[in-house]
């Protein structure tokens, strides 16, 4: 191992025009973690993301994977990544069988490997049907996008998967196999970072946590020494802050 | 409703950009008063007659294109009232009423009561036939723009629709390109239309056949005193107008889900399992991925399809002009094309330029820069030889085919070159991918880019022109070849050259091109230097990008301090 985190994030900084979206936040994800960062939304998890896997240029801080900087040497950062990220394009006129082969030769995998990476995939993910009629991507569901991201983001084996949401819009039995394909992963000796603004699912999947507000970390640690004895949703709630609710507004819905 | 939906037309319009509309109320107007002129100057009755049913072919063929260039028709988009508690009938007429009450309905009126000039001339009685007349041909001719529209607007999602705008944007460069040719002959034919009229033969007898003909025929009978003859083609006039209304109406209301059909797609399940006629390489998955989108992508079929339809109007125009050995060069003007077709193609990929980031490598840059001039080639070349070849065939000037073998590969590697280089130089992007609506909405502002390609092309292929003029003024067989092997080597050359810089560019600003598209600004890292060709292209083109959208902030900001007031 060439270091003892498989990634790492050191005072990493980045300011828009005058607003600071992420603001020397660092975080420590060891190996064969289950990484969950939650945070409100406009905390800065997806700025700090897009930082991480090389993305976004940081302002400032690094980024290192299995020791290896991101910007220094990001062709050698890269390989070890697998990326998901939210609310980016496709392209949007392959099936998603294309899109994986696309994927796969063009990270350079043999024909062959490819090929039938793409196929258990394709089953696995249950995006197999959809193939068959010749569904685009640009058609695919919410939840399909998905898991056809995830599906680009395993098939050249990398070694730390760092993804933007992954659970949203996904159906229940679809999560379970999410659940049960990352559980593997970490099982194997890789980390995975997520990010979620679910608090129960964070809880359920997740060894470690991340609090991230207004650009930086306000707790984080194992998921017990981050929750206090308390629910992750209370402990996040008391961290972040909640607007007092007024018994009087909104009156009229009730009626 | 009709009255509300008019009234939200009017103010959606006074909140679109001006300039546009402006410019086509000046068009609109002096097409009217030349309508007005042509009635009054003509020098006979039936030379009066042939002209008028001339010029209102015209104004018909302009009312089915023009909405595309400009920005009314398709203002009252019928998926804003899909949610509406309102009878899809009711609906639909209200839309199509609110087409009727416009400037541009306007001055289509005002061109068909010319007909007047001509009913007092022959037989003031016939007054009558234009007061009903006019109308009719009217709605017939402000409904076939709408149904055009309409079948555009369900637009980008068909491959006729897509055809329909790439043969309308196609007509529109063909005219910034070569409508000199067209002016030409109009200004040689009017005072001879003027004097004599149409000439007799086929051209009559299709003008006579058209509907908006049938107003001034009717004119015509009725002064014979064939008043059933007069009376019937207003009948008809009346019957097909009302068949035109009935298309027009559902195509107006909003569409629902269960009417999009899935049509039967090609499907690559020989690719998926391993196969595929592209080598499986990286740069082949690249050539792969943006061939299928070049055909799939309805805004890159857009681009291809008005590339050919530039090429193939040019020619058109040409052999009318009789510049025949022109037209035989249609085909190079596809080629040519290719080089703005493809000015943005990062752009055009929007937000999924982020693959191209996390699976960088040693080769991917090199690999994705010249597996896009793999496709554009793949795309392109059988587009240009369709063109080629008719017109060939048609102006029979067989002196120019070692010219096209020549220029074809010489122009093809300076826009396959051009094109990639510029994309990466100046991203920008427009509607990203899955929100994309209307034909303008995949680029944003690419004047530079095109600029760019108009001058750089003409340069890149100087050794080729240089050796074809020599080759031709001699007539030596020996230089006819060797002009053909430097067109060759020319445009192999060009495209490689170009791609290296644009290799050189990309392998380190990956993230800045995907930052551009994402955040619409770079972020530099320390190690940039400020100076030289390529980032004044960069930062010039990223200003572009910038004014753009501070300009549309401040124009939003301007109406919300309207609306306040």
């Amino acid at each position: 191992m060439a270091d003892e985190h498989a990634l790492e994030l050191i005072d990493l900084r980045r300011e828009f025009a005058e607003k600071v979206a992420v603001d020397d936040m660092s975080l420590r994800v060891p190996y064969g973690s289950f990484y969950g960062v939650v945070g409100p939304n406009g905390a800065g998890k997806t700025t700090a993301l897009s930082m991480a896997v090389g993305l976004l240029r940081p302002t400032s801080g690094r980024a290192l994977v299995q020791g290896i900087d991101v910007w220094q040497d990001p062709i050698s950062a890269k390989q070890r990544l697998g990326v998901l990220p939210d609310g980016l394009a496709l392209p949007e006129r392959l099936t998603g069988g294309e899109l994986l082969t696309y994927w796969g030769r063009f990270r350079r995998l043999p024909r062959e490997v490819v090929a039938a990476r793409t196929e258990e995939l394709l089953r696995i993910l249950e995006l197999d049907e959809a193939e068959a009629l010749g569904t685009l991507v640009g058609e695919y569901s919410t939840g399909m996008r998905k898991k056809i991201g995830l599906a680009t983001a395993l098939l050249h084996a990398p070694k730390v998967l760092v993804l933007d949401e992954p659970y949203e819009a996904v159906d229940p039995v679809s999560a379970r196999v999410l659940t049960r394909i990352l559980r593997r992963f970490t099982e194997g000796g890789g980390a995975v970072v997520i990010s979620s603004h679910v608090m129960a699912m964070v809880e359920q999947l997740c060894d470690r946590v991340a609090i991230v507000a207004r650009g930086q970390v306000v707790a984080d640690g194992t998921l017990d020494e981050v929750r206090r004895g308390a629910s992750l949703e209370d402990r996040f709630v008391e961290l972040v802050g909640a607007p007092e609710a007024d018994e009087e507004e909104l009156a009229w819905i009730a009626t | 409703m009709d009255r509300d939906l008019i009234s939200l037309k009017f103010t959606m319009l006074r909140n679109t950009t001006p300039g546009l509309r402006k410019a086509g109320w000046i068009v609109g107007g002096v097409a009217v008063l030349a309508t007005w002129a042509v009635a009054i100057l003509a020098s006979g009755d039936a030379v009066r007659s042939s002209a008028l049913t001339l010029v209102f072919a015209l104004w018909g063929a302009g009312a089915a294109v023009g909405p595309v260039m400009t920005s009314g028709a398709g203002v009252l988009r019928p998926d804003y009232f899909t949610l509406l508690p309102l009878p899809r009938a009711a609906l639909g007429r209200g839309l199509l009423v609110s087409v009727f009450v416009s400037i541009a309905s306007g001055f289509v009126l005002l061109a068909l009561l010319a007909t007047a000039v001509h009913a007092l001339r022959v037989d003031p009685v016939t007054v009558v036939v234009v007061l009903v007349g006019a109308p009719l041909t009217w709605v017939l001719v402000v409904s076939l723009s709408r149904l055009v529209y309409g079948l555009l607007g369900a637009a980008m999602k068909t491959k006729l629709g897509v055809e329909i705008a790439g043969v309308q944007f196609g007509l529109m460069f063909a005219g910034w390109f070569a409508g000199w040719m067209i002016v030409q002959v109009a200004v040689q034919s009017v005072p001879r239309l003027l004097q004599d009229g149409l000439p007799e033969g086929p051209i009559t007898t299709v003008v006579d056949a058209l509907p908006t003909s049938w107003m001034v025929l009717s004119v015509d009978a009725a002064a014979a005193g064939d008043w059933a003859r007069a009376g019937g083609l207003l009948l008809a006039l009346a019957a097909l107008d009302a068949v035109l209304v009935l298309a027009t109406v559902p195509l107006l209301v909003p569409r629902s889900a269960a009417v999009t059909k899935r049509s039967e797609r090609m499907r690559s399940r020989g690719l998926v399992a391993g196969g595929g006629i592209l080598p499986a390489t990286q740069t082949g998955a690249v050539a792969m991925k943006e061939v299928r989108q070049w055909r799939r992508d309805a805004w890159r079929a857009l681009e291809s399809s008005t590339a050919v339809w530039t090429g193939a109007a040019i020619g058109v125009f040409a052999l009318l002009a009789g510049y025949e050995s022109v037209a035989s060069f249609a085909g190079l003007i596809v080629a040519f094309m290719l080089g703005l077709s493809a000015c943005n193609l990062y752009g055009q990929d929007g937000s999924a330029v982020w693959q191209n980031v996390v699976g960088q490598d040693e080769t991917s840059v090199r690999s994705d820069v010249h597996g896009r001039q793999w496709a554009m080639l793949i795309v392109f070349l059988p587009r240009a030889l369709v063109v080629t070849v008719p017109f060939l065939l048609l102006s029979q000037a067989w002196w120019t085919v070692p010219v096209l073998l020549a220029a074809i590969p010489a122009v093809f590697g300076a826009a396959a070159g051009v094109a990639v280089l510029v994309s990466a130089l100046g991203v920008s992007p427009g509607v990203d991918p899955r929100r994309r609506m209307g034909p303008n909405d995949a680029n944003g502002n690419i004047a530079l880019h095109v600029w760019i390609v108009l001058l750089v092309v003409p340069v890149a292929v100087l050794p080729t022109a240089a050796m074809v003029v020599w080759s031709q003024v001699t007539g030596e067989p020996a230089l006819v070849v060797a002009a053909v092997v430097v067109g060759l080597v020319n445009g192999v050359g060009a495209a490689w050259v170009l791609a290296r810089v644009a290799i050189g560019y990309l392998s380190t600003r990956m993230p800045d091109v995907f930052t551009r598209i994402r955040y619409g600004q770079v972020f530099h890292g320390s190690d940039r230097s400020d100076d030289g060709l390529l980032a004044w292209v960069e930062s010039t083109t990223l200003k572009g990008e910038q004014d753009l959208a501070a300009q549309k902030r401040k124009q939003r900001e301007a109406r919300l301090a309207r609306a306040a007031r």
